[in-house]
């Protein structure tokens, strides 16, 4: 882990608390490692055709375990969001007010929670077509956000 | 032949700020309330239940207490976790298993910890590694009021409903609290105080949300058999059941729905009861939307129409509404102490009892509790009685 990457508004991932730290795992790590190649990788179901996020041993559509990797459009629609305004731990205390919303990705049955580090809160809502970006966490993950796609 | 299982004790702790008491403290006291309640000793004790501060919480509970339980239960589903240990409960004692059972909670979350639970860690965690989603979710800056915001969008988008809509929740609750002297706020709320209070994630304001105390409750149940030689009118359990959907709010398939839409018809089919049969709701209101789509989910009201059927006739939730919701002040204004799930069981029962003194349903024969833990994630529904089903 190094430190030599810097949240928004000037606040180091380092003096945060750990568990807002990337953690990859057996799972997920080929996720963490594709966002910081600035790939969107997910799993696709073999058996069903659906995709999942996050990564897991078995597809929590149909519970078959053949999965494979894809690099997903990156595209996605919010199905939900909320503006945070009220965050006591460093670096959201500092970045108040920002989105955080649910997406739909383009890839059939693939959710994923994120920030929206861009989008103006007065701006956010439901259904708006949003596509992925990618800030680097530490040398071996970055976060996936989320900006308005157009 | 299943035997019939009736709450027999309740207790309360002091409430709701008791910076000298700590969270065993008030478990304890509680325990102890319930037991001089029923008319019962500790060597009656045969189960004990209890969850919220990790493994073997309540073999310490049950060593510190001085019992020595042959049934135990930890079922750790959030706030609705009590009302799983209800439902379990019911069955071991419905069953044969063990006679008489405690369900304990006590927790001092806001002279301990402050007022942080809703903002103070992504998602609500930050007491350590909740693994898997949450490793997700945590980066993103989401709080737990905020998931619960994000489920509120959610419904406004799809149905039409309104922020003044939620905060006629809190309103109606504020109605109950102001008659309950061990409340945490009495004074009267409007819809305009609740709008202009502080957004904390949209579109929650901040009297959207439960408040944090500190706090105590623990309820005995036991058979029909020994329930008529102790103290109080039996109340009997007819019904329960629970359920889950998602644990991280991103894995809500429909944030307008929960699990409650599952465990409320399966334990009201058990009670042999319909939405309309019920006098009183005891309803876990950690936010004003979780009121709303439980409601929704029970079938106390259509699918997207609980909104209406909140503010309808003046009211519904408020004494002489269809449904008198949170007759104690809820979590929303009363008494939150990290989970309110046991409170629920508490103030049903006093209200079947006809102990609820000026907030006494009047003739309540039937009361619903029900449970919501996690991020909506967890929902359990009891149904109370006066009789039996038969």
């Amino acid at each position: 882990m190094t430190d030599a990457f810097v949240a928004h508004n000037g606040v180091s991932w380092a003096e945060s608390p750990k568990y807002l730290w990337p953690r990859p795992n057996n799972d997920d790590r080929e996720f963490w490692e594709g966002a910081r190649r600035g790939e969107l990788r997910i799993q696709r179901c073999l058996s069903c055709g659906k995709h999942q996020h996050y990564p897991r041993f078995l597809c929590s559509h149909c519970g078959k375990g053949e999965l494979e990797w894809i690099t997903a459009s990156g595209l996605a629609t919010i199905y939900s969001f909320t503006v945070v305004r009220q965050n006591g731990v460093p670096p959201f205390s500092e970045r108040v007010p920002f989105v955080v919303a649910v997406v739909d990705l383009d890839e059939d049955g693939a959710r994923m929670i994120a920030a929206l580090p861009k989008l103006d809160p007065d701006a956010a809502r439901v259904g708006l077509r949003v596509r992925a970006e990618f800030r680097p966490a530490t040398d071996d993950a970055a976060f996936v956000d989320f900006a308005p796609a157009e | 032949m299943k035997r019939r299982v009736c709450v027999v004790g309740v207790g309360l702790s002091d409430g709701p700020v008791t910076p000298d008491l700590s969270a065993i403290n008030l478990e304890a006291q509680s325990f102890r309330r319930a037991l001089d309640d029923a008319g019962l000793e500790l060597s009656d004790i045969e189960g004990l239940a209890s969850a919220g501060y990790g493994g073997m919480h309540e073999v310490q509970l049950a060593e510190y207490l001085g019992l020595t339980p042959r049934w135990l239960e930890s079922s750790s589903t959030g706030g609705s976790s009590f009302e799983f240990h209800t439902m379990h409960a019911f069955r071991a004692i419905e069953a044969g298993d063990v006679d008489t059972i405690a369900i304990v909670y006590g927790n001092n979350q806001l002279s301990a910890s402050g007022r942080t639970l809703g903002t103070g860690g992504g998602g609500g965690g930050g007491r350590g590694a909740l693994p898997l989603s949450m490793g997700y979710e945590f980066p993103s800056g989401l709080t737990l009021v905020g998931a619960y915001a994000m489920a509120a969008q959610r419904h406004m988008h799809q149905f039409g409903t309104t922020p003044e809509q939620l905060a006629s929740i809190s309103v109606q609750t504020r109605e109950h609290a102001a008659r309950n002297p061990n409340a945490m706020y009495r004074d009267p709320l409007t819809i305009d105080d609740v709008l202009s209070s502080r957004l904390v994630a949209d579109p929650l304001h901040k009297f959207d949300c439960c408040v944090i105390s500190d706090g105590g409750c623990c309820i005995i149940l036991t058979t029909e058999e020994r329930a008529r030689e102790l103290a109080h009118k039996p109340v009997y359990v007819r019904g329960a059941a629970g359920g889950t959907t998602h644990h991280s709010i991103q894995a809500m398939a429909d944030m307008t729905r929960t699990a409650a839409a599952v465990s409320g018809p399966k334990a009201f089919a058990e009670a042999g009861i319909t939405p309309a049969d019920v006098d009183m709701f005891a309803m876990y209101d950690s936010f004003t939307y979780t009121v709303l789509v439980v409601l929704e989910d029970l079938g106390f009201a259509p699918k997207g129409e609980g909104g209406g059927f909140v503010t309808d006739g003046g009211g519904n939730l408020r004494l002489g509404g269809a449904l008198p919701t949170n007759t104690d002040g809820g979590g929303l204004s009363a008494t939150h102490p990290g989970m309110r799930g046991l409170f629920l069981l508490c103030e049903a029962t006093r209200q079947l009892r006809g102990e609820a003194g000026d907030s006494q349903v009047p003739g309540a024969e039937i009361a619903v509790a029900h449970g919501s833990g996690g991020w909506l994630s967890t929902q359990a529904t009891v149904v109370l009685g006066t009789e039996p089903v038969t």
